[in-house]
């Protein structure tokens, strides 16, 4: 392993995309620069349209920049790498294999021994409360169980920096509340530096040390705020007049550069 | 309980009721099998009245009983002739798949063959593909190898079509997840489209086997050498129409066991690669 200069995990400089050319060009990112350190939980926070799921792309190595670069570690991102462990909004679990063989699929397509990292699915998926469903197939499993599988899957081959695009999005709001305890569980134990898209802005402020919230297209980073409450971090401080403050701050902040534009913020 | 289809289980609430439970399971089970046993029972007894009734000549349409003398009398005749049509459809099947696939294959991958080739496909699709038998004799003489020539021909297109549409009818949120965790465009085929596509390929498989059986009786008409078709065709100048309906009947049995074993094949691999 490299020794490293800083301790930057993830680092976006300059990032610019356009979409097309000419007159109907369309600037989904205009200038964007940030710097994750290693073991930090980032959200990126805005309303649907934004370009954070663009960034979260450029950085798994899945989209381009139209200037800048991406780094991880130090190495410009130009294709997707085994360091990264991404989660997607739809859990994208294979039907015909069971929840085990799903975690363990990436460790199949990246040619490491299945025998060393067995332990460590088990693990993992024992961390997420479904030990009695390791043998069960997608189809037999709810939305928010195969979203935990894929969380598993993410974390299966030990990568540096977690990926998440709206990951509970697609789930009900108690379900999702659940997820996040469950996701906050299993980053204290494997702490990993994590980047984490959301539109809302309670899941951010809980789960992360550090919210970056994005402007109207073409985007730019508005809004930078270091979270300090201290972890664990219980779900009854969702209820918390200080909880509430910085929520109020942080859609303030949207509120500003958004306009009324954005329609799905809660 | 389950009822319908599936395993017996009677409920057992009550003592005596059981028995009457079991009976009535084990008859809904049967009526599956008895019922178009009956009906054909039904169809053919109608049929050889009909036939005695009106002195219908053997020639025009032989009773039933005719049909199944002619079966026993004629049974080594007609197996040596089956077994001719059956091992060159097979054959004919097997090739028709492997090419099929392959060109499926090439179809979904390369975007070039298929712009290339496409509007060739839809043609050749709506051609009647059986006006074109002769020719196939003309190119490759009275022989096996224009038949299988000919079956492949007929029998490739459901294969290919089928083939490239299961592969390109992915959900790109899998390719998508394939590619992030660093797989190759092979293992995304193998791992990921593959899987998907094969209830696809497996319909038209099922497709193919048709093709491939119309494709050599087709061939061994007009080629009149061996085989039911030949069979058939040589029946009907002698007038031994009964002849010819007991070698339709061994072509449909033939046939309906090519089927079956493409289904067997198919549950099987669905059974480990379905999504259930």
């Amino acid at each position: 392993m490299s020794v490293q200069q800083t301790s930057e995990m993830v680092g976006v400089d300059g990032v610019r995309k356009v979409y097309g050319e000419g007159p109907h060009a369309l600037e989904a990112l205009r200038s964007v620069s940030f710097s994750v350190e290693t073991g930090q939980f980032v959200s990126i926070l805005g309303p649907s349209g934004c370009g954070k799921s663009t960034l979260l792309n450029m950085v798994a190595g899945l989209d381009h920049p139209s200037a800048g670069t991406v780094r991880i570690q130090n190495d410009p991102v130009v294709v997707p790498r085994r360091e990264i462990g991404i989660v997607f909004q739809d859990a994208v679990l294979l039907p015909w294999k069971t929840a085990l063989e799903n975690v363990l699929f990436p460790i199949r397509i990246m040619k490491l021994p299945l025998a060393d990292y067995e332990s460590r699915a088990r693990e993992l998926l024992e961390a997420v409360g479904l030990a009695a469903f390791m043998e069960h197939r997608p189809g037999q499993l709810s939305g928010g169980m195969r979203q935990r599988v894929a969380i598993c899957r993410g974390l299966v081959h030990d990568p540096e920096v977690l990926l998440m695009d709206e990951p509970f999005s697609a789930l009900d709001t108690i379900t999702r509340d659940q997820m996040n305890v469950m996701l906050m569980q299993i980053w204290e134990r494997f702490k990993r530096t994590a980047l984490f898209v959301t539109h809302s802005i309670r899941e951010a402020a809980y789960l992360s040390d550090r919210v970056i919230v994005m402007g109207r297209r073409p985007s730019q980073i508005v809004c930078d705020e270091i979270i300090r409450f201290p972890r664990p971090r219980p779900l009854s401080m969702m209820d918390s007049a200080e909880f509430n403050g910085l929520c109020a701050k942080l859609r303030a902040k949207i509120d500003e550069a958004h306009g009324f534009d954005s329609d799905d913020l809660h | 309980m389950k009822t319908g289809s599936g395993t017996i289980t009677p409920s057992v609430d009550r003592g005596l009721r059981y028995d009457l439970q079991i009976v009535l399971t084990v008859f809904r089970q049967a009526r599956v099998v008895v019922l178009p046993i009956i009906t054909t029972i039904i169809i053919l007894a109608i049929w050889e009245a009909g036939v005695r009734l009106f002195h219908v000549s053997p020639v025009v349409l032989p009773a039933p009983s005719l049909i199944g003398a002619n079966l026993v009398s004629n049974f080594g005749l007609l197996m040596h002739h089956a077994a001719q049509t059956t091992s060159e459809a097979a054959i004919g099947l097997c090739l028709a798949v492997s090419i099929g696939f392959c060109c499926g294959f090439a179809l979904a991958y390369s975007p070039m063959f298929r712009e290339a080739t496409y509007p060739h496909m839809v043609f050749f699709q709506l051609t009647p593909k059986v006006a074109l038998a002769p020719l196939f004799i003309m190119w490759l003489g009275v022989g096996a190898e224009s038949r299988l020539a000919f079956t492949v021909f007929i029998a490739f297109f459901p294969i290919l079509v089928s083939t490239a549409a299961g592969l390109t009818n992915v959900d790109e949120s899998y390719i998508r997840f394939s590619k992030a965790i660093t797989a190759s465009t092979w293992q995304t085929f193998l791992h990921i489209r593959l899987p998907f596509a094969l209830p696809h390929i497996f319909a038209g498989f099922k497709i193919g086997v048709t093709m491939s059986f119309i494709g050599i009786i087709v061939g061994e008409f007009i080629t009149s050498q061996a085989g039911l078709g030949y069979l058939i065709l040589f029946a009907s100048t002698r007038a031994a129409t009964a002849t010819i309906f007991a070698s339709i009947l061994v072509l449909g049995v033939i046939g309906m066991l090519f089927y079956a074993l493409v289904a067997l094949v198919e549950k099987l691999v669905l059974r480990r690669y379905g999504s259930r």
